[in-house]
């Protein structure tokens, strides 16, 4: 659905993206991050066909950026890292402003504008001024605004920034009812914790280039990060390290306290097998615990912390 | 040595008005705008200078006497033209400068951290002025060894000298402490400058204008304009010039400058008292998230109409969309049921404002004047033409600054739509004065005053101007970032090509008589020139088919319809050709 070529864009001197090469799934919900000025937010201008590319090239469902640019736009919804408002209109008017803007007849915009306020919980703010919304709903209803002409793309840079945590939870909420419609995300974020419940795939981008793209258990194998399986079985803790021991995929067993500790040398399924070994021999388990990769730390890994 | 320390702390300005006035003059030596401002400050002035001294100074005459008598009169005219080019110029440049004096704080919202602290309201407003006013002395400063020499040729006496500069200087602090006041009100700083400009046309610039087209005499008849021109710093520099230039009207009108700069300066104190009252009031507004005076007054209407949603669901009015959406936003009016009584009010003073800009000629009897109609005309064309400019030039920068243009790039709307509908909303922003225009010259037409092709003339004359500035104002508003710098550029560019360029035309033609062509052909172009021989020519007085009085020579009204049709062809050309280029750049620097 969204795929870049060797995609580059040049601030002067300054090459803010660099043959980025990436391609995001139909359907999926893209977390791309980086630390600032890593070429993040140009990145989605150019997709959003704000801006244009100084090499390369990047591709909406098939269409150029670069060329089809109205074709483009008609498929993608795009938020910005900031909340553009018309002071002077209502939260209905700025809504029916934007489905006339995308083409929308007139007799269907009430029953559209409504259907999004409703799925974006602002129908009460609807006789509203736009600039009298708290930051919250102002982000809903830049995420209402993207909706209007039901896109199949989304392009959310930071979405959830300055958002209260009750704020965030309801963004969250809505992302993925918006999955479920089947729409494609792509969505830029600080919050790592955030991107980790609802990415199905993560892209890093560091100097413009993307330093890792694919799920977060691919992570693991490209960073060399050892897969662990805390286990607490009810008795028999020596026979347990005995038998785990024995496993050609286990590098390690340590007896913590009342725990045992596996690290494997590759993390694919290690909870099953711990488990399988330990049922098979009889041995009860009390609890299994894969230990988890955060983004947090895969993100620290891969960049260095540096931007242009 | 310590006392030299304390004597200099104690006329320390920092100890005054507080760390403001050392912040904002470290900040203003840092700002490359400021430099450029003054730069061109002293280009025009060596530049008008060297014009005058060229047009008044014969250096073909050997005699001694001749020599000393025309140095004199070139001394006069030196110094009457650089007290008026001071008098005006530092003025715009102290509108400008203090037109974000507030609203900057305003803006990023560092208003609210400053009284957070210390700093009391009073250091904040007098340390913005001073700080200003400063740097505006220092311009004021850069002429004085000129005046000194040029007076040396004689014949201005030091009186002038002194009253001028200190008329000069209280009408500065009155007009920027009017802009700072105005810049507590909106973070746009556009806004600010038209309000204060609006302001002083209506407190100063419409009576000077009518009164000083007036004999000396005739003043001193009326005991109302006695008391206008205490009041009236331009009319006060008008009548100590005549008077410096006649001598002999000396005594014949009884007039102070010194009372005037006391008026001056204590309505200046109104102002910045309101001005100190308001600061503190707007940082609370702030602190609870409203930005501007507007945003309050709309933050108060919504919560108050919130209210009342929960009471009656209908009672609050949605706008529909209707035809092209961006034609339907520039068109929308902004005026919600509560904001109309505010509204009204202030037509009601507008119209007071108007019924008392014409109850002037009505006494005076001048209406069978040629010149009372070409000062209307010329006041309503310069409204509309100001408008236009500054509405042109806002239009994309605004939405820029507000970050909604992105918004409006990404939807399915093509540029020329949306130019279309920006073009639309600056004409019917501007609708309301040209429509006075239209009003006056129908109504003088009915009354037998104007003759019947004027209206044909000038509609012509107008269109043209609308669409070239129009085109221009849309070309700087895609180009640059800032309102404020569109705006400015915009009205540089009509004051230098409708403004400076023919007056120093004229200057140079009459240095070097080989100009004399160059400048009747541009002066056919200007449309305040335009406006003026159809005004003349269409004066009933006249015959309906009497020759138009054109700079460079007498033409029939064919002609003349001719020569206007062309010259608005060929701004509209121009106009359109901006309009093009700013349409390409709509993609262009959007953040």
């Amino acid at each position: 659905m969204i795929e870049t070529k060797n995609l580059t864009k040049n601030y002067g001197n300054l090459t803010a993206v660099d043959n980025l090469n990436l391609t995001i799934k139909d359907g999926d919900i893209f977390g791309f991050i980086g630390p600032n000025g890593a070429g993040k937010t140009t990145t989605m201008r150019i997709l959003v066909t704000l801006l244009e590319p100084f090499g390369g090239s990047a591709f909406i469902n098939g269409l150029n950026v670069a060329k089809e640019g109205k074709k483009v736009r008609r498929l993608v919804g795009y938020m910005p890292d900031f909340m553009g408002v018309y002071d002077d209109l209502k939260v209905f008017e700025y809504l029916e402003f934007f489905a006339a803007a995308f083409g929308i007849e007139r007799k269907k915009r009430k029953s559209i504008v409504e259907g999004v306020l409703e799925l974006t919980d602002l129908e009460s703010k609807k006789s509203a001024t736009v600039d009298s919304l708290s930051r919250g709903m102002q982000q809903r209803l830049g995420l209402a605004r993207v909706l209007i002409h039901d896109p199949k793309v989304l392009i959310l840079d930071e979405p959830a920034s300055g958002l209260d945590p009750r704020a965030r939870i309801e963004i969250r909420e809505l992302l993925r009812e918006l999955k479920r419609m089947g729409k494609t995300i792509m969505i830029s974020s600080h919050i790592l914790s955030e991107l980790e419940e609802i990415c199905d795939h993560v892209g890093i981008i560091e100097h413009g280039r993307l330093v890792f793209s694919g799920t977060l258990e691919e992570i693991r194998p490209r960073l060399g990060i050892e897969s662990k399986v805390r286990v607490m079985v009810a008795d028999h803790q020596e026979k347990a390290i005995e038998l785990l021991s024995a496993l050609p995929q286990v590098r390690q067993v340590q007896s913590l306290g009342g725990e045992i500790a596996v690290t494997f040398h590759e993390g694919k399924n290690a909870a099953g097998i711990v488990a399988r070994t330990l049922v098979n021999a009889g041995l009860d388990i009390i609890s299994i615990q894969p230990e988890r990769l955060k983004l947090d730390d895969a993100f620290l890994q891969l960049t260095k912390g540096v931007v242009h | 040595m310590a006392l030299t320390s304390t004597f200099s702390n104690l006329f320390d300005p920092a100890r005054f008005f507080g760390p403001i006035f050392e912040k904002e003059l470290r900040v203003s030596s840092r700002r490359k705008r400021n430099y450029i401002t003054r730069f061109a400050y002293l280009v025009f002035l060596t530049g008008f200078l060297t014009v005058i001294w060229l047009d008044a100074v014969d250096f073909t005459v050997s005699s001694g006497t001749h020599v000393a008598s025309r140095l004199a009169q070139a001394g006069k005219q030196i110094i009457v033209t650089l007290v008026w080019f001071q008098f005006y110029a530092t003025q715009l440049v102290a509108i400008v400068m203090l037109s974000t004096a507030i609203s900057d704080e305003i803006y990023h919202r560092t208003l609210g951290v400053l009284m957070s602290t210390p700093i009391t309201g009073f250091q904040i407003v007098m340390g913005k002025l001073s700080s200003k006013l400063l740097q505006l002395i220092l311009l004021l400063g850069v002429s004085l060894p000129l005046l000194a020499v040029v007076r040396i040729f004689g014949g201005v006496p030091w009186d002038y000298i002194i009253s001028s500069l200190c008329m000069t200087l209280t009408a500065l602090i009155f007009v920027g402490s009017l802009s700072l006041f105005f810049s507590s009100f909106s973070r746009k700083t556009y806004v600010v400058i038209i309000l204060t400009l609006v302001t002083l046309v209506f407190l100063f610039g419409l009576p000077f204008m009518l009164m000083s087209r007036m004999p000396l005499r005739m003043l001193s008849r009326y005991t109302t304009p006695l008391a206008l021109y205490h009041a009236n710093p331009y009319l006060m520099l008008d009548i100590s010039t005549r008077i410096m230039l006649n001598p002999s009207l000396f005594g014949r009108i009884s007039f102070s400058w010194p009372i005037h700069c006391g008026i001056m300066l204590t309505a200046s104190a109104f102002i910045l008292i309101g001005c100190v009252l308001l600061v503190r009031r707007i940082a609370i507004a702030q602190a609870s998230g409203h930005l501007d005076a507007l945003a309050r007054l709309r933050h108060l209407k919504t919560m108050k109409s919130a209210d009342k949603t929960v009471a009656t669901p209908t009672n609050t009015r949605i706008r529909r969309v209707k035809g092209p959406p961006v034609v339907w936003k520039e068109l929308i009016s902004r005026i919600s049921s509560r904001e109309k009584l505010i509204v009204a009010v202030i037509i009601g003073l507008e119209a007071a404002m108007i019924v008392a800009m014409y109850l002037f000629p009505v006494v005076a009897n001048t209406f069978g004047w040629e010149e009372t109609h070409i000062i209307y005309i010329w006041i309503f064309m310069g409204l509309g033409m100001f408008s236009v400019t500054v509405f042109s030039s806002t239009c994309i920068t605004s939405e820029k600054e507000s970050r909604s243009w992105p918004l409006l790039l990404t939807t399915t709307l093509n540029d020329w739509q949306i130019l279309f509908g920006k073009f639309v909303g600056v004409l019917r922003r501007s609708m309301f004065v040209w429509l006075l225009l239209f009003f006056y010259v129908c109504v003088f037409w009915a009354f037998q005053y104007v003759g019947p092709l004027a209206l044909i003339h000038m509609i012509l004359i107008i269109a043209g101007t609308i669409i070239f500035l129009s085109g221009t104002g849309f070309y700087f508003s895609s180009r640059l970032k800032h309102t404020n710098e569109a705006v400015i550029t915009n009205i540089a560019l009509a004051v230098s090509i409708w403004g400076l360029l023919p007056f120093l035309l004229v200057l140079l033609a009459q240095a070097d008589r080989s100009m004399r062509d160059l400048r009747e052909y541009y002066l056919n172009v200007v449309p305040f020139v335009q406006a003026t021989a159809v005004m003349v020519a269409t004066d009933f007085s006249n015959s309906i088919w009497s020759s138009y009085d054109w700079p460079d020579h007498n033409r029939g009204p064919l002609e003349s319809t001719y020569l206007i049709l062309t010259v608005m062809l060929g701004y509209m050309f121009i106009g359109m050709l901006f309009a093009w280029c700013a349409k390409r750049r709509f993609r262009r620097d959007i953040f």
